[in-house]
């Protein structure tokens, strides 16, 4: 019960530094989940096709940020 | 900017990039700065440090935290209860990644050996460590970009280094007392 009060009052929270934060967070989670799935999948032989076509990006653009050269 | 680093300054730089290459990150993180100023000895940053009372035992303790910050993301306890408040656990995420990884999986960095050989690059965080010790040092009027001014930027802005060091009583403010005195003029 606690902690869904304590919920409910963070997210009745208007201080923007609270939600700006929690956004700049979930960035780097996302960006290290992102990571570790392609890695991955690059480890069991996917094409930067493949993944580019998952993640609904250019192959481009995943090969810029992941691929080594 | 590197020609008004001191020889102390410059080794903690190439330290990071050292601590990045173990640790095989891909990039020179600000926790690497924290972690090669923390191997320091008889630099103006290792005293402030140790009077501060972080030394030995409360060392390894800032490199075990750094390394647990790591392990979940890198983020910041700070914004681990910020994304707790949006419903996020990161443990728990960080828990499952793991489980079908590998322990680490989370913390950017690789185990396989020779992934990278190229030159790594330092992160914006990193970067943004050496523009502030730069201002830190010209604000103060000093010549030189020392450790000691590395260490003052690190403690300066959000994240895990700053909050680790507060965790263990290092934070900007108790840091410009021991090198400065109590808001007096520079010490020279």
């Amino acid at each position: 019960m606690t902690e869904a009060t304590d919920l409910a009052e963070r997210a009745g929270d208007r201080d923007p530094r609270v939600g700006l934060r929690a956004v700049a967070a979930l960035r780097r989670l996302l960006e290290q989940l992102e990571a570790v799935q392609v890695r991955s999948a690059r480890n069991q032989g996917w094409s930067w096709q493949e993944i580019a076509a998952e993640l609904g990006v250019s192959r481009q653009a995943v090969h810029k940020k992941y691929g080594r050269h | 900017m590197f020609e008004r680093f001191t020889k102390d300054a410059r080794e903690v730089v190439q330290g990071a990039v050292e601590q990045a290459e173990r640790a095989r990150s891909s990039s020179v993180d600000a926790e690497h700065v924290l972690l090669a100023l923390l191997d320091r000895e008889g630099s103006r940053a290792s005293f402030a440090l140790a009077s501060l009372g972080l030394s030995g035992e409360r060392k390894q303790s800032v490199r075990d935290a750094v390394a647990a910050a790591r392990r979940r993301a890198g983020l910041s306890q700070a914004e681990t209860d910020a994304l707790a408040g949006l419903g996020i656990d990161v443990s728990e995420i960080v828990a499952r990644v793991e489980e079908v990884h590998g322990i680490g999986a989370m913390s950017g960095d690789r185990k396989d050996k020779g992934w990278w050989s190229g030159r790594r690059t330092f992160s914006r965080d990193a970067k943004g460590i050496l523009e502030r010790s730069l201002r830190t040092a010209v604000a103060r009027g000093d010549r030189h970009i020392g450790d000691e001014h590395l260490l003052l930027a690190l403690t300066a802005g959000p994240g895990v280094p700053a909050e680790t060091l507060a965790a263990h009583g290092v934070t900007h403010e108790s840091l410009l007392r021991v090198l400065y005195g109590g808001g007096e003029a520079k010490a020279g």
